[in-house]
């Protein structure tokens, strides 16, 4: 294996509070040195990243890479490339694929084809109830045994009481975290969008917040009685932010996740029935984005997550209650986060950094075997990050298959130069220069 | 006019009120001059996605009495009615060399969805919960006959707003015109977020009521919806609307001759109108409306197909 010096960056560890401008030695795929003015013996490969943030490896605890089943909107080749052109070197994808990851078996489907073609680690949620129905409970134990981070049937929520206690209890026993979809489904049939005024102008059937607030809370409840550590997935409303804020005051084991577009935009992006707006849970108001901004501020979400969700063209370009939900996320969540969060001042780079490596790797209980953290001694999953660098975000440059993106056109000021995935580079920016 | 966005006629947010008043006397002159050969050898094209009579009738009739050629297509209850075939038909029946298409979706957005994908102009007869443009451009039409300007009247709009586009192209309609709008319904087919669905300038307003009998007193004129059972899902319709929201009998007597009852038809006798209202030819336009259709379209369809 090569070797790597990356030159004169800044170098930010959240896990050991490391954050000064320094060298980072790769060899054999470990990170072998961090210090200043390394001088390695012999010819090596330099990356300068003066002006640069040099990072863990990015994390991201719930992207959709659709296969099996669905590879017409991604595969895990083209969805990992699209990680690891974002940044990110370990995601976790959602168990909706078809059949659903609710099998040892399909487990194993995807950790082979994930060492035969990603361009990133690859993790599995695995399904908690049989194909997500709800009605049978999923092998938890077994599936946990072959792999499985987490447990959730994303796209759906356990509605279901019962189920979800057992789901709970079982969750609990084999130490994995369970992660909601959270919608009260009897308020959301049939729903599209937000509920509110601009749902009402338009004639299309609101998705309350209270739907997901409702679900929270019962969990939370939930969550106390079983012990079981549970997550909310993509947090679209105010209130929820404040269940979450008072349960972890209380010491429970829940947290949360937000996404770049419950960040960044609110129901008005629905207006003029743009499909690419069109996301599960909605987009909300702007009082619930600030809520949720202001909930990463203070440490009550402390995790992020881009619900990357690739579909075809033909699934969007539909009239708006018959499109698909969700957008593609990995290639420029980063610069939004960046916008939503640093860029106004809210948190700090290292913060938002920790937020993307360290937590989301205890999320998954990942922080053990190295991935979040940068340190000598570990395997060299490293993102090169240049705060200052301007680009347009171009949904057809996109590795992903997928081009449902609200966000074609921004300018943003945070770019990726390059993606170093065990000592090996998976993406390489347009500054990323390496000199022999 | 020039541009096809300004032939398309998809909703009434957003029009001013000069563009509505032009179609509105446009259609007032062709009550005593129409020629019968206006449209000439055009082929104007009903796709209809979802049931209608009056509508897809009263489109018929007035290309007809303009000389144009109605190509009538249904497509209920197929695989049509989803988005993606609705753009495809349209395709289709644009490539045949019509001069216009009349289209009628279930879907919100619908029309703009085939506007957008056409090169002809798109006419809106309804998208799913969205507008139906042509309905409130005829109820204005009937509105201004009768009250002359609209400018600081006051309507309310009853019944199921939740779910109505004949309800959603009134109010923008009618706010553009200098009216105030009340809207009236049951807490489960009406909430707050309609006080802000229409950027309000000017002295119009827009109210949200659960009390018709608190309403009926101070409007010009009161806009009965229909019940739509097909929409109104999950039990929304308690057994009661009739004697909180019904135009009964007993509320049409203290009504004074001079306010104004309408109704979008099919009316559900003995649901939001009692049979002795609607039967009663001096008190209600709802045949008014029906003839007024006809003109207003007639002036949609010349300005969608310039001469």
């Amino acid at each position: 294996m090569t070797s790597l010096l990356i030159r004169s960056g800044r170098v930010i560890d959240p896990a050991t509070k490391r954050d000064e401008v320094a060298d980072v030695l790769v060899r054999d795929g470990q990170v072998t040195e961090i210090g200043p003015s390394i001088r390695p013996e012999g010819g090596i490969r330099e990356l300068d990243a003066s002006g640069c943030m040099v990072t863990p490896g990015l994390v991201d605890p719930h992207v959709h890479l659709r296969e099996p089943g669905q590879e017409s909107k991604e595969t895990i080749a083209t969805g990992t490339a699209s990680a690891a052109a974002g940044g990110f070197t370990t995601v976790c994808c959602m168990p909706n694929t078809q059949p659903a990851l609710d099998d040892p078996q399909v487990l194993e489907f995807v950790r082979l084809k994930a060492l035969e073609t990603a361009a990133c680690r690859v993790f599995s949620v695995a399904a908690a109830t049989l194909g997500r129905k709800g009605e049978q409970i999923a092998p938890i134990g077994a599936l946990t045994r072959s792999g499985a981070v987490g447990f959730s049937d994303d796209g759906d929520v356990i509605a279901d009481a019962r189920m979800m206690r057992m789901v709970m209890r079982t969750c609990a026993e084999h130490d994995r975290v369970f992660m909601q979809h959270a919608q009260e489904p009897t308020l959301t049939e049939g729903a599209s969008m937000n509920e509110g005024p601009v749902a009402s102008r338009l004639g299309l059937r609101g998705w309350p917040a209270i739907a997901e607030e409702l679900i929270v809370e019962r969990d939370v409840r939930l969550a106390a009685e079983t012990g079981c550590r549970y997550h909310v997935q993509h947090v679209s409303s105010g209130g929820t932010v404040e269940i979450l804020r008072k349960a972890r005051a209380a010491g429970l084991p829940v947290s949360g996740e937000a996404s770049p577009h419950h960040l960044l935009l609110t129901d008005e992006a629905c207006d003029g029935y743009d499909t690419n707006a069109k996301m599960n849970p909605p987009l909300r108001t702007r009082a619930d984005m600030e809520a949720l901004r202001a909930g990463v501020a203070d440490g009550t979400i402390d995790i992020l997550a881009t619900d990357h969700a690739p579909h075809t063209v033909s699934d969007k370009s539909v009239d708006f209650d018959s499109a698909a939900f969700g957008i593609v996320g990995l290639e420029c969540a980063l610069a939004l986060y960046e916008q939503a969060l640093v860029g106004t001042g809210l948190i700090d780079w290292p913060r938002l950094i920790a937020l993307l490596s360290i937590e989301p790797a205890r999320l998954v209980g990942l922080e053990q075997t190295g991935i979040g953290r940068l340190e000598v001694g570990l395997p060299a999953d490293i993102t090169v990050i240049d705060p200052n660098a301007d680009w347009t975000i171009d949904p057809e440059q996109f590795s992903s298959k997928g081009r449902n993106c609200p966000f074609a056109g921004w300018n943003v000021n945070t770019q990726v130069v390059a993606t170093i995935l065990g000592g090996d580079m998976v993406h390489r920016g347009a500054r990323a220069l390496v000199e022999a | 006019m020039d541009s096809l966005d300004a032939r398309d006629l998809l909703g009434l947010e957003g029009m001013a009120a000069a563009e509505i008043q032009a179609i509105l006397d446009r259609a007032r002159s062709l009550k005593t001059s129409c020629r019968g050969d206006e449209l000439n050898g055009r082929v104007v094209a009903n796709i209809f996605f979802e049931n209608s009579t009056r509508t897809r009738c009263s489109f018929e009739v007035a290309a007809v009495q303009l000389g144009a050629h109605p190509l009538n297509l249904s497509a209920t209850g197929s695989s049509a009615a989803k988005g993606e075939s609705l753009v495809d038909t349209a395709n289709n029946i644009e490539a045949m060399g019509v001069d216009a298409l009349v289209v009628r979706t279930g879907a919100s957005g619908g029309a703009a969805l085939v506007a957008k994908a056409s090169g002809i102009p798109v006419i809106n007869a309804g998208d799913g919960r969205h507008e139906h443009p042509t309905q409130a451009l005829l109820d204005l039409f009937v509105l201004q006959e009768r009250l002359g300007s609209l400018e600081g009247r006051r309507v309310a709009i009853v019944g199921d707003i939740l779910n109505s586009r004949v309800a959603r192209s009134n109010l923008h309609g009618l706010l553009a015109m200098g009216a105030s709008v009340v809207l009236v319904g049951p807490p489960t087919l009406l909430d707050s977020s309609f006080e802000s669905i229409h950027p309000t300038g000017g002295n119009a307003t827009v109210e949200v009521s659960h009390d018709l009998d608190g309403v009926l007193e101070g409007v010009d004129a009161v806009m009965m919806l229909r019940i739509q059972r097909e929409r109104a899902s999950g039990g929304a319709i308690s057994s009661d609307y009739r004697r909180l929201y019904g135009l009964t009998a007993q509320r049409a007597r203290r009504m004074r001759p001079e306010q104004l009852i309408l109704h979008p038809g099919p009316v559900n006798r003995g649901v939001e109108m009692d049979a002795s209202v609607l039967d009663d030819l001096d008190k209600n336009a709802v045949l008014e409306q029906v003839t007024a259709g006809v003109l207003v379209r007639k002036a949609v369809l010349m300005r969608a197909i310039p001469v």
